[in-house]
């Protein structure tokens, strides 16, 4: 009887772990969270508005942005890295389905699951305790939702881009890092766009990254309204089409390299 | 004592010899260290471009902070980094059963066992904002003064590493503390900030129960003459005496009650 004993205490261990990560991630994000609220608070101190955002849109600014920079860490192009390194991914070509569709689809999947998780708990806490704003109006909201979907969408196939350079270099690491912090920054998850000098925002309407968090979390708050919205929104969708098309080709490159060598 | 830098200078050659090998790897996580850091300033400094001060504390100030705290952080990085990899390098593949069996400390052998070369980078950083900061901060950086922030930054680095060790050492009991030790991990990033910005109990928090406060924001403040804390920034080498012994005591207790996994 000891032995299954034992064996019903390891699998307690083992659910214990999984348990443990989702905690310790929850923690790491209330942490985040709650130095944002104090950082900002301590900003606006003196002070009614900066950038002409005032203090209640500046932290729902902070906190959405944040809780949606969370997910740009983790891509498809990682796990497309991955096969690619241990030479997975020739047996995934013979397989009846698109790679690249696969593995966006099971991001979508990933996200699905953490919105639930991790992020609708955390803007509950926001909206009760930290006074977080709802959406402006209703059509804000359902902009929101929309313009984040499509800045997920272009967050994937950016990623991917890295991932199909997997075939050409070995070391994704450093890429991978430097697209973080390009990320990090220029896609406005820590501080809008608009607080940038002025030549940074120039800059950074001529990139794809302002549309991943940017544009969706101004449009929560209501920075972007109305027409601007919309054109922003279109912007955002003339990038992702402008990135899905060098997926394919770059995609469809590696591919035939792969028929070269064999396979 | 000379026996055992004796040992770590040979552990510590092995390592160098390594990173040599693989000279691209070293510099690229160097460099993306740097280049993640680097966007935590720029963010501080694209807020202090719209206001004059955080609760009192200037840009340089704050700068200076992060510098201490990065300087503490890099000790504890490249020279103790493998206290994460505790629980699932040694403990869960049976592993630590062979650092018992050795001649030597167990805990010596188990940080001697790695070198992190990322932390480099962390150092060359922190050593850019202490130079950045330091000249405008209103002190005058004699020999005592220098040798005083020597001090403090190496009790800096002592204290990250206690509370690493304390937590690291619950391994020994749940198999892989991990998901607790990377939670715990997160507080710090508190310390970044002036610790004054924060509510009454999470400033209490971070200086007697999980020291962090100590790592970056009381020994920085030690130098600031506006700060209100120079005293207790001045007893930071007592806590981190304190926080060493404590945790080297607690792994005293776990190393006793450990049983091995037995794979």
């Amino acid at each position: 009887m000891r032995k299954y004993y034992e064996m019903m205490k390891s699998q307690m261990k083992i659910e214990t772990a999984y348990v443990a990560w989702f905690w310790a991630g929850t923690f790491a994000t209330v942490v985040k969270i709650l130095i944002l609220y104090y950082f900002w608070t301590a900003v606006y101190e003196n002070r009614s508005s900066i950038a002409e955002m005032p203090l209640e849109t500046m932290l729902t600014y902070a906190v959405i942005a944040a809780l949606l920079g969370n997910f740009h860490f983790a891509g498809p192009g990682n796990q497309l890295a991955e096969q690619i390194q241990s030479g997975g991914v020739a047996v995934e070509l013979l397989r009846p389905y698109d790679l690249i569709n696969r593995l966006v689809w099971q991001s979508w999947g990933g996200f699905g699951m953490s919105l639930v998780r991790d992020m609708l708990p955390m803007l509950a806490v926001g909206w009760i305790f930290l006074g977080i704003q709802f959406p402006a109006t209703g059509t804000g909201a359902v902009l929101f939702i929309l313009s984040t979907l499509i800045g997920l969408f272009l967050a994937m196939y950016i990623d991917l881009i890295l991932g199909v350079l997997a075939f050409w270099t070995v070391n994704i690491f450093g890429l991978r890092t430097l697209k973080n912090a390009i990320l990090l920054f220029f896609t406005g998850s820590m501080v809008p766009v608009t607080m940038f000098p002025g030549w940074l925002q120039t800059l950074s309407q001529y990139m794809p990254f302002q549309s991943i968090v940017y544009v969706p979390v101004s449009i929560y708050t209501g920075t972007l309204a109305g027409l601007d919205a919309l054109s922003a929104m279109l912007v955002q969708i003339l990038w992702l089409a402008l990135m899905w098309a060098v997926v394919r080709v770059i995609w469809s490159l590696a591919v035939r390299k792969v028929t070269v060598f064999g396979g | 004592m000379i026996r055992y830098s004796q040992l770590y200078w040979q552990f510590f050659k092995k390592h160098l010899k390594v990173m040599m090998e693989y000279r691209l790897d070293f510099f690229i996580g160097v460099m993306s260290v740097v280049l993640i850091q680097f966007t935590s300033i720029f963010f501080v400094k694209v807020v202090f471009d719209q206001i004059e001060d955080l609760n009192g504390w200037g840009f340089y100030e704050v700068l200076f902070i992060y510098g201490v705290a990065t300087m503490g952080r890099s000790i504890h990085h490249i020279f103790f980094d493998n206290l994460w990899t505790i629980g699932w390098q040694y403990i869960r593949p049976g592993n630590f059963d062979r650092l018992l069996i050795r001649p030597i400390n167990p805990l010596f052998h188990l940080i001697a066992d790695r070198v992190q070369q990322d932390g480099f980078g962390q150092l060359v950083i922190g050593g850019l904002l202490m130079a950045a900061a330091m000249p405008h901060l209103g002190v005058e950086w004699g020999p005592v003064n220098l040798l005083i922030l020597l001090v403090l930054i190496v009790s800096s680095g002592a204290i990250f590493v206690a509370v690493n060790l304390f937590f690291a050492t619950l391994s020994f009991w749940i198999v892989d503390s991990l998901p607790i030790t990377f939670a715990a991990f997160n507080l710090s990033d508190f310390a970044r900030y002036p610790l004054n910005i924060y509510h009454k109990g999470i400033r209490w928090l971070l200086t007697w129960l999980i020291p962090y406060g100590f790592t970056a924001f009381y020994p920085a403040a030690a130098f600031i003459e506006h700060s209100g804390y120079r005293e207790l920034g001045m007893i930071t080498p007592l806590i981190a005496v304190i926080s060493c012994w404590l945790a080297y005591r607690f792994w005293k207790v776990g190393l006793r009650a450990f049983n091995s996994t037995g794979s």
